[in-house]
């Protein structure tokens, strides 16, 4: 028996077989081997089959952050096989649960089924795969020739024994791979090792189905004997259904029935669940559905059915100002707010001669990925198959099982491509209305898509967060030396202690929190929590300079001069080198800058950092123009150069909608804005010039994220450029409701 | 009622409610799933598609008015991918999600049939559909390299 190999202080198994007449290999949690009812067949994470092809079976959803890509350039770090001949499957996570994780032994319960690639260990597994498989490969290749393993070399899926020049194909001794026992496993590549990792950016695999239109996505599946359905949900969220006139739409062409979904209705698997986020937020609103043989009909359908609702609880918040008001009186009385964050002792701050204080307040935003909601299922007495497109295969697997009650051995779940999550399509709430439709229409494929209006106002938005920042300063340097949060909001994720200020800089810090009863629901948009308190953080900090008499970038880097994670330091010198800092412009043009991290967890040495410098020009009239962000970042280091600059291309393009667009708003306790008519998106024309520098990278040996962290630096920076160009202080986004005029 | 639709080339009669967009006549009943549907309302330009040569949202004009008219999908851009737009956006990496992104070539494709090289100001003026993951800065910089390998051909 050979040794386990260890990842991440767990063993696993290395397991090999003959799949479709090729090799098949396998990386198996040692504990599950032993459980009693695991499946014994191979789970295999890779198939080299005869005709030379690689198949990879990724966890990880492609949801446009490359993750598969990354994931198969793990594996061909250390496998050696020709890139062109390389295809990506999803793996199964029916398959993963009845193999005690067979697909996801790095992070169980976790998300393995989500996410990106390079997260823990994850990369060394897969190179673990790629190593095993080449070496089985060679090994091979040595019985055939009656020569030493060592003595052939593996490239390009190619098996050279050196010294004759004999040549052998993988595929060609694929079959006898999976019959090899090596004594021990190879070891994997360490960083400096490394031929691929680092070094190249292959563009993504997706892309090719991409341009030519036949990439699937959850709204493209077709399936045999499929119908259609169109949804309605109580306008106001955490209302009910009183009743609806079906009488009023019998007989119009397609329609095959109205069902309803109720919130309260018992639902359930008697079991442990291991559904990586819950399902506390996943839980279904009061829904009608008109189900037809095709989406048109259906639509059409279900706006002429007559629906009555009860309002319920939100009608104590008919109006956005209400909500608004409620959170910033909420600010003024510390009856009920949590504590966060206590770092030193902040009395002194009420005594000091000098103070900043200011109040500042973000707005409900829709994530609204382009692709709008949607999914297909089919509920049968013993089986459910869900094609659908998450950001986490296993949150929908279990969503799934829950809502219809099936247990998960017979719960099927197809991932697709996604067209856009930032967050949206993280909990799976759409899965468990999808699933809560279909379950109603048993026997037939229904496949469910919610409108744009439908979607945006059944939302779960970024919250609205108000807060009052207090700090005092020091006499002689201008530099904090106590800071004191209070916010209010409904939601979750507050994040305001994830930042270095906190760590060291500032020495006497409180943040609290007061949770407020709002009926419009919060969830997770891209960077949660972080992308209001950096706007909030970097806006103050700037005051706080402005207070100081000091120059923003030297008040900054005074602040993290002595902070132990060199990458603040050097993100900040990048930017202001690059860009220019303190150039000549003339009035109402501008830079402005900004530093945030998102994923510190508290650590000094965590996360990614990011450095902005915006310049922009606003007319006497109030105009706005961006013209251009410079970014430079920190996230240790880089591991796919051209895909972590795409990412931080975008998500500046990302975090500059939000600041300057976006705003969803309440009147008669109903979301107001439903289409890109009345929630703007930046266009081409729009979009400024973007440049992503390289130099804030401080080498530490981590792979931090990079999806998230340029959502929260690009609008405070564009906010400060705006106040060195007008005078104007922007407390609040979105930036374009307000008066942007000077004189 | 029966309409018949020239897709690519080729002519398809079906049963449909003359009233349908076109947007749902390509992708339900016909099964062109290329065109993407977006917003149903003409702003994201995700249903981009040729009309008659023309870039057109497909969401926004009815299977009667759509019948007829020589229409191009996504899937009839090239037999094989070998459009300079689709070689450049495979070269240059440019989608994130991808979901805009076959309406953004359709559209870039209609611009490039008469503006054979287009500059900043003509990418800003004739192409306004949405992506939500902000690819714009390589999807400005794909249409150029397009556009420069079209003229070479």
């Amino acid at each position: 028996m050979t040794k386990p190999v260890m990842l991440d202080r767990r063993s696993f198994l290395v397991t090999t077989g003959t799949v479709a007449g090729g090799f098949a290999l396998s990386l198996t949690p040692a504990l599950a081997q032993q459980r009693a009812g695991a499946i014994a067949e191979l789970n295999p994470w890779v198939v080299i089959t005869p005709d030379n092809v690689v198949t990879i079976r990724v966890a990880t959803p492609e949801i446009g952050n490359g993750a598969m890509t990354q994931a198969a350039l793990a594996i061909a770090e250390e496998l050696e096989c020709d890139w062109s001949t390389i295809r990506t499957e999803q793996a199964s996570t029916t398959r993963d649960y009845l193999s005690y994780g067979g697909y996801s032994p790095i992070h169980p319960a976790a998300a393995f089924f989500g996410g990106r690639s390079t997260m823990g260990q994850r990369t060394k597994a897969m190179q673990q795969v790629g190593a095993s498989a080449r070496e089985r490969l060679k090994a091979a290749a040595a019985l055939r020739w009656n020569v030493a393993a060592s003595d052939i070399v593996a490239e390009k899926s190619t098996l050279t024994h050196s010294a004759s020049g004999r040549k052998l194909t993988y595929g060609d001794v694929a079959a006898d791979a999976g019959k090899i026992k090596l004594a021990a496993e190879p070891a994997i590549r360490t960083p400096d090792q490394w031929k691929r990792l680092g070094k190249t950016s292959p563009s993504k695999l997706t892309i090719p189905q991409i341009v030519n239109g036949s990439g699937i996505y959850g709204v493209d599946v077709r399936v045999p004997d499929m119908v259609y359905a169109a949804l309605r949900q109580s306008p106001v969220h955490g209302g009910k259904l009183k009743r609806y006139d079906e009488s009023k739409i019998k007989g119009m062409p397609g329609v095959l029935a109205v069902v309803t979904v109720d919130p309260d209705e018992p639902r359930g698997v008697a079991m442990m669940s291991n559904a990586p986020y819950g399902y506390a937020m996943t839980q279904p609103r009061a829904a009608v559905a008109v189900i037809a043989e095709h989406y048109w009909q259906a639509h059409k359908a279900l706006e002429a059915l007559p629906i009555e609702w009860d309002d319920g609880p939100g009608a104590a918040w008919p109006t956005t100002q209400k909500i608004q008001d409620a959170a910033i009186a909420a600010l003024d009385s510390d009856d009920n707010a949590r504590s966060e964050m206590i770092v030193g002792d902040v009395s002194g701050i009420a005594t000091a001669k000098k103070r900043v204080e200011q109040t500042y307040l973000t707005p409900y935003c829709d994530q609204a990925p382009l692709e709008p909601l949607n999914g297909t299922a089919l509920v049968t007495r013993d089986r459910v198959e869900l094609w659908h497109g998450p950001q986490n295969t296993q949150q929908a697997f279990w969503v799934a099982s829950d809502e219809s009650g099936m247990v998960p051995e017979r719960v099927f779940v197809h991932q697709t491509l996604v067209g856009g999550g930032f967050g949206r399509r993280l909990e799976s709430d759409d899965v468990r209305m999808v699933v809560a439709v279909a379950k109603r229409f048993p026997g037939r494929p229904v496949h469910v898509i919610w409108s744009r209006e439908e979607m945006m106002r059944q939302g779960k938005y970024r919250p609205v967060v108000a807060a009052k920042l207090t700090a005092s300063l020091d006499e002689k340097t201008g530099l904090p030396t106590a800071f004191v949060a209070k916010q209010a909001s409904r939601g979750h994720y507050p994040r305001f202690a994830d930042t270095a200020y906190f760590m060291g800089p500032i020495p006497n810090v409180r943040i609290d929190a007061r949770e407020l009863p709002f009926h419009v629901e919060p969830g997770p948009y891209r960077g949660p929590g972080y992308n209001s308190y950096a706007f909030m953080q970097e806006t103050f900090i700037d005051e706080c300079a402005q207070a100081a008499g000091v120059d923003p970038l030297d008040y900054r880097l005074r602040l993290f001069r002595d902070f132990p994670n060199p990458g603040w330091v050097k993100s900040l010198e990048d930017v202001a080198k690059q860009a220019n800092w303190g150039k000549k412009l003339p009035k109402g043009r501008a830079q402005g800058l900004a530093i945030s991290a998102w994923g510190l967890n508290g650590q000094k040495t965590l996360g990614t950092v990011v450095a902005v410098i915006a310049e922009v020009s606003v007319t006497k009239a109030g105009e706005l123009t961006v013209h251009k962000l410079d970014a430079s970042f920190d996230c240790g280091r880089v591991m796919n150069r051209d895909e972590v600059a795409n990412l931080i291309q975008g998500g500046l393009i990302f975090g500059l909608n939000m600041a300057l667009n976006e705003e969803i708003t309440v009147a008669d306790s109903r979301i107001v804005e439903g289409n890109f008519d009345t929630y703007p998106m930046l266009r081409l024309r729009d979009a400024p010039e973007i440049a992503v520098h390289f130099g804030g990278l401080s080498g530490l040996d981590r792979y931090s994220e990079i999806g998230e962290p340029p959502v929260g630096t690009a609008g405070p920076a564009v906010g400060n450029a705006i106040f060195r160009a007008t005078g104007k202080r922007l407390r609040r986004q979105p930036f374009l409701k307000q008066d942007l005029s000077w004189v | 009622m029966a309409l018949e639709f020239k897709i690519n080339g080729k002519s398809e009669a079906i049963e449909v409610d003359p009233e349908t967009p076109l947007l749902w006549v390509l992708r339900d009943h016909l099964g062109y799933t290329g065109t993407k549907f977006g917003c149903g309302i003409g702003q994201c330009g995700a249903c981009t598609v040729h009309l008659d040569g023309q870039a057109t949202r497909s969401c926004q004009i009815s299977a009667a008015d759509a019948a007829g008219q020589p229409i191009r999908t996504i899937e009839g851009l090239s037999p094989d991918s070998s459009h300079p737009l689709q070689k450049a956006w495979i070269e240059m990496n440019v989608p994130q999600c991808g979901y805009c992104q076959a309406g953004m070539i359709m559209a870039a494709a209609a611009m490039l049939e008469t503006v054979h090289n287009p500059t900043d100001e003509d990418i800003d003026g004739l192409i306004d559909n949405i992506c939500r993951c902000g690819t714009y800065t390589r999807i400005r910089a794909a249409i150029h390299k397009a556009a420069a390998e079209a003229r070479k051909a």
